[in-house]
C-alpha cells in the first residue's frame, strides 16, 4: 500500500504531472484515504524537492515544475479531502508593502510555500498597512509575509507592523519579512517574528513558526 | 506549424587583418623566404629543397614562391583527428575550435597540498584524466616534464601516461627520432596496425624551428618522419616579439609565417597530402623580465592575425589560450585566461593549446584547467549567438504574462530554461549566507574541489593488454640502452 504513495512522491519530484494524476487516482482506487495521499504522497515528494533545492541540487524551474505537478494532483484530491484535512493545512497571507510594485520575488516565495504544504493567500503589491489588517481579519492566517524590494519601501514593513498592533491583530499572527534589502537585524529591529534570506529558507522558517505556535 | 520567425544566429567572430593586410604579410613572407632565406641544418631537408628548386647562397637556402604555392595546394584543409577508440573527435578545419592543455611544464601545483613542485609521471596521467573528464577540453598534452624518470626517456613516459589517462586525442612532443619511433610503435599497437593509425590518427606531433630563421636537423627530421608515417604534425615557430621575432607584431607574424611555411613545404616535399597544422607563436618577450609572456595581448592579437592568414591559405590553424603569467590561480590568471580563450574562440583558431598553464608555461595547474573549462563553456555560449524564432521570441508568453508578474512560473520558462540560459558550474552565484554556509570558498578552492571529484569519479577505458605489453617492451629496451 505504501508503494503507490512512494511512487507519487517520486513522479512528483520528477515533475511528471500526468503520472501524478494517474497514481493519485490509483491510490484512491486502492482505498487509501485522501488525506494520506496528500501527506505521504504529494507533500512527501515536495518535501524532498525542498530539501534538495535548499542544498543547491535543484534549480528554481525544477521546483516549479514539481509544484505544477502537485497542483494537478491536488485538483483531484481537493473535493475529497475532509474538513479536518483542510483545517490542518496552515494558512499564510503574503504581499508586497506600500510603495513597492515588485511582484516576482514575492510570487516565488508564494509558490515555494504552496509546495511546502501551505495554503497561500497572495493579496498583491503596493499594499497600504490596512490591507494587511483586513486580510488578517477575513482570512485568519497563521502567518503574514511581507516583501520589499527597495531600501526606500522597506520602512513600510515597520509601518505595517505598527498598524497591526494599533488594530489589535498583531498577536493573532506571526509576521515574517524578506526581500533584497532586508536583513535579520532589520527584521529584529522592527519586531518581526522571522526573516528568511531566500525563497527556500522561507518555507523552513514558516514551518518552524507554525510548529512553535502549535506546540 | 509554420514558423513566423526563423532567423539563424549570427555567430560572432573577429578578423584583425584586412584583405590588403593579409596580402601584404604574405608578400613580405615570400620576400623573407626568397631573398633572406633560412639556415637549414638538416642535410636531407637541404637535398629535398635544392632538388625542388631552392637555391643556396651565403649559407642560406632561398625558397621561391613556387614551392610555397605547391605546398599550399597539396596540404589538406581538413585534418580529422580521432580519439584512441577510433571515434572522430576533432575535425581540424577552419571554423571549428578545439581546446586542450599544454606540454613541457617543469612544475605543477600539487592538488592535495597546494605545493609547487616538480612534475612526475603520475601527474601527467592525473592531469590527462582530468582533461578526459572535462567536457570542454578536447585534447590532451602532457602538462609536465616528469622528473621521476631519466631525462632522455621523459617524452616517451609522458606519452604513455597521456594515453593511460585519457581516450581523447593528444598532442605529443619528442626529443629525437628514437622517441618518434618508440611512440609510433606504441601508437600502432593502440590503433591496431600501421594502416589503421594512418587512417585514424589519434594524435598530432609538435615540433618547432628556432626563430629567427633556423631549421635544426633534429626538428626537421621529426617533420619528415611524420610525413613518412602519415602522422599529423605542426611546426609552430616562436618569433616572440623582441626575442625570436621583431618587436613589432607585423614583422613577427611575417617571420613566423615564413618559418612555418618551411615546415609545410618540407612535409609536402616528403609526401604530398601530409596533414600539416599551420600556426606560430607571437607571444611578447617582456621587456622588464625577458620572460615570454603567456598572457600578453600580443599573443592573442597575433593569433587572430595568423588565423586570418590560415583562412587565406585555407588551412586549419594552431594557437594558444587559457594560460597565465601569474604564479598562482588568482584574478590575474582568470583575467588572462579569459582574454586569450575569448580571443581564440572569436578568431576561430582551430586547435587552441596551453589551457591550464601558469607562470608563462613553467607550471601546470589542475585548478586552472577546471576554471578554463568554465571560461570555454561561457565563451561558447557567446559565440553560439542568438537564434530568433517563434519559440525564442516567446510572443505567446509575453502576451500571457500579467504586467509586473514575471515569467518565472510561466510554462515557457519551465519548458525552455535548460537550453535558454547558461548555467555556471564553478562560478559562484550563491546568496551571501549560502556561500558562507558552503564554506566561504573562493574560485580556486571550488576548482580544487571539482578537480578532486573528477579524479576520484571519472572512469575511462584502460589500454588493452597488447598495448601495455608493447609499452613494457619499449621501456625495457630503453632501460637496457641506459646500462
Amino acid at each position: 500500500m505504501s508503494g503507490v504513495l512512494e511512487q507519487i512522491a517520486g513522479v512528483l519530484y520528477e515533475g511528471d504531472d500526468e503520472s501524478v494524476c494517474t497514481l493519485v487516482q490509483k491510490a484512491l482506487n486502492e482505498g487509501i484515504k485522501p488525506g494520506q495521499v496528500l501527506r505521504n504522497g504529494l507533500l512527501a515528494g515536495m518535501d524532498q524537492v525542498g530539501v534538495d533545492f535548499r542544498a543547491g541540487d535543484l534549480f528554481v524551474p525544477e521546483v516549479l515544475i514539481s509544484a505544477r505537478a502537485m497542483h494537478a494532483g491536488m485538483d483531484i484530491l481537493r473535493p475529497l479531502l475532509s474538513q479536518s484535512d483542510l483545517a490542518s493545512s496552515n494558512k499564510i497571507v503574503i504581499g508586497t508593502v506600500q510603495g513597492d510594485l515588485h511582484d516576482i520575488g514575492k510570487n516565488l516565495v508564494g509558490m515555494m510555500l504552496e509546495g511546502g504544504g501551505f495554503e497561500v493567500i497572495d493579496i498583491g503589491i503596493d499594499l497600504p498597512p490596512e490591507k494587511f489588517v483586513d486580510a488578517i481579519k477575513t482570512e485568519h492566517p497563521d502567518i503574514v509575509g511581507m516583501s520589499a524590494m527597495l531600501t526606500t519601501t522597506m520602512q513600510n514593513m515597520k509601518h505595517t507592523i505598527d498598524a497591526l498592533e494599533n488594530a489589535g491583530v498583531r498577536e493573532e499572527v506571526r509576521v515574517i519579512v524578506g526581500g533584497a534589502p532586508v536583513t535579520k537585524e532589520y527584521a529584529d529591529e522592527i519586531g518581526a517574528d522571522g526573516y528568511a534570506p531566500d525563497a527556500g529558507s522561507a518555507v523552513e522558517l514558516a514551518r518552524s513558526l507554525v510548529k512553535q505556535k502549535d506546540g | 506549424m509554420t514558423q513566423r520567425f526563423n532567423v539563424q544566429p549570427l555567430q560572432p567572430h573577429i578578423s584583425v587583418l584586412s584583405e590588403e593586410g593579409v596580402k601584404a604579410i604574405h608578400k613580405a613572407t615570400l620576400e623573407i623566404l626568397e631573398e633572406t632565406g633560412v639556415e637549414m641544418q638538416d642535410p636531407q631537408g637541404r637535398e629535398l629543397l635544392l632538388e625542388a628548386g631552392a637555391r643556396e647562397s651565403d649559407g642560406r637556402l632561398k625558397i621561391p614562391e613556387k614551392l610555397v604555392d605547391e605546398a599550399l595546394s597539396s596540404a589538406p584543409s581538413l585534418i580529422p583527428i580521432y580519439d584512441r577508440l577510433g571515434n572522430l573527435a576533432m575535425p581540424l578545419e577552419l571554423g571549428n575550435v578545439f581546446f586542450g592543455s599544454g606540454s613541457d611544464t617543469n612544475f605543477t601545483f600539487d592538488l592535495m597540498t597546494g605545493e609547487r613542485r616538480r612534475t612526475t609521471t603520475q601527474d601527467v596521467e592525473n592531469l590527462a584524466r582530468l582533461c578526459d573528464g572535462l567536457d570542454n577540453i578536447d585534447f590532451v598534452m602532457s602538462m609536465g616534464n616528469p622528473s621521476d624518470v631519466p631525462p632522455d626517456d621523459l617524452y616517451v613516459h609522458a606519452f604513455i601516461r597521456m594515453i593511460r589517462g585519457s581516450v581523447k586525442p593528444n598532442v605529443y612532443v619528442t626529443k629525437d627520432r628514437k622517441d618518434m619511433e618508440d611512440i609510433y610503435r606504441i601508437a600502432v599497437a593502440v590503433a591496431g596496425g600501421e594502416d589503421a593509425l594512418r587512417e585514424k590518427p589519434f594524435f598530432l606531433h609538435y615540433a618547432e624551428p628556432i626563430s629567427p630563421l633556423l631549421i635544426p636537423e633534429e626538428s626537421l627530421q621529426k617533420i619528415i618522419f611524420c610525413a613518412e608515417k602519415g602522422i599529423p604534425a605542426c611546426y609552430p615557430p616562436s618569433p616572440n616579439t623582441g626575442g625570436g621575432g621583431p618587436i613589432s607584431l607585423a614583422g613577427a607574424v611575417a617571420l613566423g609565417n615564413a618559418e612555418c611555411l618551411v615546415g609545410l613545404i618540407m612535409s609536402q616535399l616528403t609526401r604530398r597530402g601530409t596533414p600539416f597544422l599551420y600556426g606560430m607563436n607571437t607571444a611578447a618577450m617582456d621587456m622588464k623580465t625577458a620572460i615570454v609572456s603567456y598572457g600578453s595581448p600580443e599573443w592573442s592579437l597575433g593569433m587572430a592575425a595568423w588565423t586570418d592568414l590560415a583562412r587565406f591559405y585555407n588551412l586549419p590553424s594552431w594557437g594558444f589560450g587559457g594560460a597565465s603569467d601569474s604564479k598562482l590561480v588568482d584574478a590575474q590568471a582568470g583575467l588572462e585566461a579569459t582574454f586569450s580563450i575569448m580571443s581564440a574562440f572569436l578568431s576561430r583558431c582551430t586547435l587552441v593549446h596551453d589551457v591550464g598553464y601558469l607562470e608563462f608555461g613553467s607550471t601546470s595547474s589542475a585548478e586552472m584547467l577546471v576554471i578554463a573549462d568554465e571560461i570555454i563553456r561561457m565563451t561558447r555560449f557567446l559565440v553560439n549567438g542568438i537564434a530568433i524564432n517563434d519559440k525564442t521570441l516567446a510572443l505567446d508568453a509575453i502576451a500571457r504574462v500579467r504586467p509586473g508578474g514575471g515569467f518565472l512560473a510561466d510554462n515557457h520558462t519551465l519548458e525552455n530554461w535548460k537550453w535558454a540560459q547558461w548555467t555556471p558550474k564553478v562560478i559562484d552565484r550563491k546568496l551571501y549566507h549560502s556561500w558562507v554556509e558552503a564554506g566561504s570558498k573562493d574560485m580556486f578552492v571550488r576548482a580544487n574541489d571539482v578537480a578532486r571529484e573528477v579524479l576520484e569519479k571519472h572512469e575511462l577505458l584502460p589500454l588493452q593488454g597488447e598495448v601495455e605489453a608493447v609499452i613494457a617492451d619499449v621501456l625495457a629496451e630503453r632501460a637496457d640502452a641506459h646500462q
